[in-house]
């Protein structure tokens, strides 16, 4: 490479320990994983044959669909509006210039917590002790709100102008009625925006959780896997496909409507 | 007299609480029952109670589960990643000038966007066998799915004034991308992938239980043989990954996209 400057092998130098290093960890993480090439091969064989096999989809069934998957829209809806209602009150109390610092800290740590947890892990330890149904269900999603959102209106509420809540202070307000009258309407277009951002994910998270055992979509997909009716898969699945593209499309429009600058696009 | 303000506020409540209530009665969900039953999350919480952190040293398969739980997300944040970003070069419009090629990439991202996660990983798990390759392969589809029409988004904002500058002295279109684009773009497509590693560490776990392998799947044999205090051990592990992996990923972004611009 002497006399070619542009590709010298100095400029590129920062380059390859980053890149050695980058390489020797996918080969370690690829054998911790059993990962080759030649069982990937196969497996595109196999993954394409088996979905000769699903289709054509079942139309038959496609009306025993409708209703579960009414279910699943309703599980993730009602998770959201109870997640947002709490998520609110949880950024409240973990907003510094409303709250106390201990009370900060103490709502910030739950949040953080909440946020570490996935949504599977809260909704196998609900089954464990309410048993199957809906009500885990929309509880996980519920909690799992919380670990977002709070963290995501907390920031903003500590953004809010202080003048704004000296001003109210000043003439006597009282904190609640600072909360209500001064902090909720700056909050509400991001609010708006986030629940819905939300929605979506609790849409796909509520197929998931469905499949474990909170009823709806989810539970009537994994369960014609698991009874080899593909076929009826195939129909779950193109029920789930139009459920989640509707949800994105709805979302990205109402979004756009509350459009709010530093909201989630 | 109230106002008429007030009285639409006071309806759109009313009519708001009323669709909770019947779809709560619908779903058969009440929360009050959290609290009258709460007996039972006591019984759960005294069966859980002491956590075994034993698994840890006298069974290897933990050990192993966490290291296949990180490779998962590694490979296929990775993987995923690298098909992303090729996609989104043939998806911007300032970096293929065919639209057929454009269109087709872009139909091709939104169907790996809409398709859920828990058919690919089914699929994958009849196609490869279950274990923590299944989970790989699905993270790289649900990775493509989520990054690929950001990177789109991100090439097709770039400033065009250096590119069409090389241009004009006589680049070709692969010289532009590569002496225009790629700089541009490198800081923000390396802290996105940091991200979709926090949240395909989240996802892999959860992947586990459908047969993705990793300490997803340990969680769930604990949990279905009714090994709470194995449970609560592996929870505490699963928290403590998640939040050194969070930290771990804030920490690298906030060096590549320097302070306060983390999105």
């Amino acid at each position: 490479m002497k006399g070619q400057a542009t590709y010298s092998f100095k400029r590129y130098r920062k380059f390859v320990l980053p890149l050695i290093l980058l390489i020797a960890v996918t080969e370690g993480a690829a054998i911790v994983c059993g990962a080759t090439f030649d069982k990937l091969e196969t497996g595109i064989v196999k993954g394409l044959s088996f979905l000769q096999f699903m289709f054509p989809p079942d139309w038959a069934a496609f009306k025993d669909m409708l209703e579960p998957a009414f279910q699943s829209i309703t599980i993730a809806a009602l998770g959201t509006i109870f997640g947002t209602i709490l998520s609110v009150v949880f950024a409240v109390l973990a907003a510094s210039n409303i709250s106390h610092s201990w009370v900060r800290n103490t709502a910030r740590f739950l949040i953080g917590l909440e946020r570490s947890v996935p949504e599977i892990v809260i909704l196998l330890l609900l089954i464990a002790a309410f048993g199957l149904g809906s009500m885990p269900g929309i509880v996980s999603l519920t909690l799992g709100c919380i670990g977002m959102l709070g963290k995501l209106l907390a920031d903003i509420i500590e953004e809010i102008d202080p003048a704004m809540i000296e001003s109210m202070e000043s003439l006597g307000a009282n904190k609640l009625q600072i909360i209500w009258f001064g902090v909720m309407p700056q909050i509400i277009p991001n609010l708006v925006s986030y629940a819905l951002f939300r929605f979506e994910i609790n849409i796909r998270l509520s197929v998931i959780l469905g499949a474990i055992g909170a009823g709806g979509i989810g539970y009537e997909l994994d369960y014609s896997f698991s009874m080899l009716q593909y076929h009826r898969a195939f129909t779950a699945m193109i029920v789930v496909m139009v459920m989640i593209f509707c949800t994105e499309r709805l979302s990205y429009m109402l979004r756009k409507k509350f459009k709010v600058e530093g909201a989630l696009q | 007299m109230p106002s008429k303000r007030y009285k639409q506020k006071a309806t759109i409540f009313m009519v708001s609480a009323i669709v909770i209530l019947v779809a709560c009665i619908y779903l058969n969900f009440n929360p009050i029952m959290i609290f009258t039953e709460f007996h039972y999350v006591r019984d759960l919480l005294g069966e859980m109670f002491m956590p075994n952190y034993q698994i840890l040293y006298e069974n290897t398969s933990t050990g192993i589960s966490i290291l296949q739980t990180l490779s998962m997300a590694f490979l296929g944040t990775l993987y995923g990643g690298l098909i992303a970003f090729v996609l989104a070069f043939l998806a911007a419009s300032n970096t293929m000038p065919y639209k057929a090629v454009r269109i087709i990439t872009q139909v091709f991202v939104s169907m790996l966007r809409v398709i859920p996660a828990l058919v690919v990983v089914l699929v994958f798990v009849i196609a490869v066998g279950p274990g923590s390759f299944s989970g790989v392969l699905t993270l790289v589809i649900v990775t493509i799915g989520s990054f690929a029409k950001l990177f789109t988004e991100i090439i097709e904002n770039v400033e065009s004034g250096p590119g069409e500058a090389i241009f004009s002295v006589g680049a070709s279109r692969l010289q532009v991308i590569r002496y225009s684009i790629i700089p541009q773009i490198m800081p923000s497509f390396i802290a996105n992938l940091l991200y979709a590693f926090d949240v395909n560490m989240r996802a892999a776990i959860g992947l586990g239980i459908f047969g993705g392998g990793g300490i997803g799947f340990q969680l769930q044999m604990a949990k279905s043989v009714l090994h709470y205090k194995d449970v609560t051990a592996l929870i505490t592990i699963i928290i403590i990954l998640v939040i050194l992996v969070e930290k771990l990923s804030d920490y690298l972004r906030k060096r590549i996209l320097g302070e306060g611009k983390l999105g």
